[in-house]
């Protein structure tokens, strides 16, 4: 039997199970955002979409609206809010509607606001 | 303007040569005036000295001005040459060193200024429709530019047909136009406006560290390469220095950056001959070390790493020792077994030949030009730290073919293991000095796996960038292709020839 | 919604996960490169490389449209390709998928200017749209698995707030 035959078969198969198992490799990959809501506040709304280089993250009104297909996983959001800004770890992002993409994060107002 | 001293070498020489002026000399880059009636002397002058054409491009703004950089890789340095234009035309540069054809006929379509020569311009960058109100660096030129034909003909024995863009699947869009007599390859000329998205346009007015999120995406494969070179121009032209910590981390991005590319190389190579069993094991050595650059640097292919004075991310120095010698063994086994395998080894051997005469005449860099015995690397020939403590192994070879660019890959990565173990010995770290405020010039260089990427950067006193160039090794190579192409091929060679200059489309049309 | 559009919705509901399901026995892929920077298009080799191999999963690659059921777009779109898109996408026979692959196809790199229409939907109707710069080759399974219906799409379900508050 030739020997890089064997060596194949001794060494077994390098494929993935995915999607019947979750893959370890998954755990390196970056991720989109995941936000606090209980943290942002105008302001940091504002520095945050201002950090983003891509057209994922704007503000309307009192909303922070978070398109997750335009994110690239850049993290410079997460490095100016670290506490309140956070990895999702989620990859499976694949979507069938546009609108399923557009997450809307309620602003922390002050009181009398 | 100050009049500064010019230090002794290429500089002085030419100055004496044209009674010229010294206008800048920071971080291995001297800038010197040359009036545009010297320019033909100063050029003439370069070329006779040995200096290589790196670049050509222009700026506008009351005038355009006309950029050359010349590499002196055995002094050491660049030189570059401004010139003010105060007419249309300009004296031919191609002339005198073939290497600058693509890049003026970059210019006319750009700036509307032309060689003096009369002789016809191709349309290389922008698309056949972009008119007068299509975005570009400078104005409009008077008439629209040739459409690209075949250089050499064979006098009615051959026809002509276009190929591509959109051509093999899961390979970048490109597009050919083959002249051939049958199967072999008469003429190979490309035409790559379809993929051009503005890149040089759309830094105007960013700041540098904004900036470096375009220029990553400039070419993917090159991300490292790229956004060094435009960080060291930004921090040249301010005077800034990034923390040591910092350079050792991005000499082992760098590097882990050529180990990728080389595997992915080595697995379209196999592709390319048909060779399945060889194509999945490289592609397992390549898949491993993508893990270990996601390891490392949270990013498969290392975007979000570099910053303007430094870094982003220091590396996770335990995944990177763990990860790297199994992940280097899989390519070393593949590549093992594939160097003792013939009927692999027939089909790259005379195939796609680049002489050495094409390499140094068409200013060819990175293992394209050491394969045809060019010795040049900038890690070696212009070195800044880290590598001008920690210099890497030059891997030159003479034949020329796809085989002796396929050894070079192979003695560039056994030695990029190496150098990744010497810096992460020396301690690398992250951090990025403030950029100081103002404005200036700079240029800035980094050997990506595909040879010397050049960006030149100009700020304006409010630290937004006002020129970016950026010149991806890729600009410079696909000239030699159609020449490697034709030398005595035929049309299946074409993707194995293709695989050995492991270029892209996306880092020339920008 | 009436009677009859509601009816109608349903049928073509069906329809879809009819196609669907034949498509998760052998589907063959074409991709389409509108101005990436290479990156994404390393990524989708990679699926038929061993780590991953699509082929377990009744999937291949195809450089003919004519034989190809699923159009893998990546890039802006970058408006001088126009032409070669469509001609790609009316060369596929139906029924046939689209799916916009990365974050400069899904508008998040370049916005519309003269050079790019910013987003594939511009050009060609897309079916399934898959985020990422670049979608690792996980994501990009999980991306053909959904456009498949062989897995349930996640994304309309998670909020990305990471006390899992809702606004």
């Amino acid at each position: 039997m030739p020997l890089w035959f064997a060596r194949g078969l001794r060494r077994g198969i390098v494929t993935t199970h995915y999607p019947a198992r979750p893959d370890p490799s998954a755990a390196c990959l970056p991720t989109p955002p995941a936000f606090r809501t209980g943290m942002i506040d105008r302001q940091l709304a504002g520095e945050l979409v201002a950090a983003g280089p891509s057209q994922a993250l704007h503000r309307d009104g009192d909303v922070l609206v978070f398109d997750v297909s335009r994110c690239t996983a850049c993290g410079r959001c997460q490095e100016v809010a670290p506490l309140a800004v956070t990895p999702s770890g989620e990859f499976e992002l694949a979507g069938t509607s546009q609108a399923a993409f557009v997450k809307k994060i309620g602003l922390v107002l002050e009181a009398g606001q | 303007m100050t009049t500064l001293q010019p230090r002794p070498g290429p500089a002085a020489s030419l100055l004496t040569a044209i009674n010229g002026t010294t206008l800048r000399d920071r971080g291995g880059a001297e800038t010197v005036a040359v009036p545009a009636a010297q320019l033909e002397t100063a050029a003439h002058h370069l070329a006779a000295g040995g200096a290589r054409l790196a670049d050509l491009f222009a700026a506008d703004g009351d005038q355009v001005t006309l950029r050359l950089i010349w590499g002196f890789d055995t002094e050491r340095q660049y030189l570059i040459t401004e010139t003010p234009l105060d007419s249309p035309e300009y004296p031919p540069l191609s002339d005198i060193a073939p290497a600058a054809f693509t890049e003026e006929c970059e210019i006319y379509e750009q700036f509307g200024v032309r060689p003096a020569s009369g002789k016809p311009l191709n349309r290389v960058a922008l698309p056949p429709h972009a008119g007068k109100d299509f975005p570009r660096l400078g104005h409009q030129p008077p008439e629209a530019p040739a459409e690209a034909h075949a250089p050499h003909t064979v006098g009615g024995q051959a026809f002509e047909f276009p190929f591509g863009p959109v051509r093999q699947v899961g390979v970048e869009s490109l597009y050919y136009g083959l002249v051939t007599s049958g199967e072999e390859i008469v003429d190979l000329y490309l035409f790559t406006w379809h993929k051009h998205r503005g890149l040089e346009w759309r830094l105007r007015g960013r700041r540098p560290a904004e900036a470096m999120f375009l220029a990553e995406r400039t070419e993917g494969l090159s991300a490292t390469a790229v956004t060094w070179a435009l960080a060291a121009a930004v921090e040249s032209a301010l005077g800034a220095e990034p923390p040591p910590g910092a350079l050792l981390t991005r000499g082992i991005a760098l590097e882990l950056e050529r180990l990728y590319n080389h595997a992915a190389a080595m697995a379209a190579l196999c592709q390319s001959t048909g060779l399945s069993v060889g194509q999945a094991a490289a592609e397992i050595a390549l898949e491993r070390l993508l893990r270990v650059n996601a390891a490392t640097f949270g990013h498969r292919y290392l975007f979000g790493v570099l910053d303007a004075g430094g870094v982003r991310r220091a590396p996770d120095q335990a995944a990177l020792r763990d990860g790297l010698p199994g992940a280097y063994g899989e390519l070393r086994r593949a590549a093992d077994a594939l160097l003792g395998t013939n009927s692999f080894m027939d089909r790259l051997e005379a195939t796609g030949i680049v002489t050495t005469e094409q390499a140094r005449r068409l200013g060819l860099v990175g293992p394209v030009a050491r394969a045809a015995g060019v010795p040049i690397d900038s890690r070696l020939d212009q070195p800044t730290a880290p590598y001008s403590v920690h210099p890497p192994a030059l891997a030159v070879r003479d034949a020329g073919d796809v085989l002796a660019r396929f050894r070079v890959m192979l003695d560039e990565a056994a030695d990029s293991v190496r150098l990744i173990g010497d810096l992460l010995d020396a301690g690398p770290g992250d951090g990025a000095t403030a950029l100081p405020t103002g404005g200036g010039s700079g240029l800035g260089w980094a050997e990506s796996p595909r040879g010397e990427a050049l960006a030149w950067v100009s700020l304006d006193a409010d630290g937004r960038i006002t020129r970016a160039r950026l010149r991806p090794a890729s600009v410079r190579n696909w000239r030699g292709f159609d020449d490697a192409a034709r030398s005595q091929n035929v049309f299946t060679d074409i993707p194995i020839i293709e695989a050995s200059f492991w270029l892209t489309v996306a880092g020339t049309a920008r | 919604m009436s009677a009859a559009a509601d009816g109608e919705a349903a049928l073509a509901e069906r329809l879809r996960q009819r196609v669907a399901s034949q498509f998760g026995r052998s589907l063959h892929i074409r991709t389409l490169d509108t101005g990436s920077c290479a990156v994404c298009e390393q990524e989708i080799r990679l699926l038929s490389a061993p780590h991953y191999d699509l082929h377990r999963l009744g999937f291949f690659l195809t450089p003919a449209p004519r034989h190809a059921d699923l159009l893998m777009v990546t890039g802006p779109m970058i408006r001088a390709f126009d032409v070669a898109a469509r001609k790609t996408y009316e060369a596929m026979p139906g029924p046939k998928l689209v799916v916009a692959t990365g974050a400069c196809a899904l508008g998040g790199v370049y916005p519309a200017d003269a050079f790019v229409h910013g987003t594939v939907g511009e050009i060609l109707p897309v079916d399934v749209w898959i985020p990422g710069c670049p979608p690792s080759p996980l994501a990009l399974l999980q991306g053909l698995l959904v456009a498949v219906d062989r897995l349930a799409e996640k994304v309309s379900g998670l909020s990305f707030t990471a006390d899992g508050a809702d606004s």
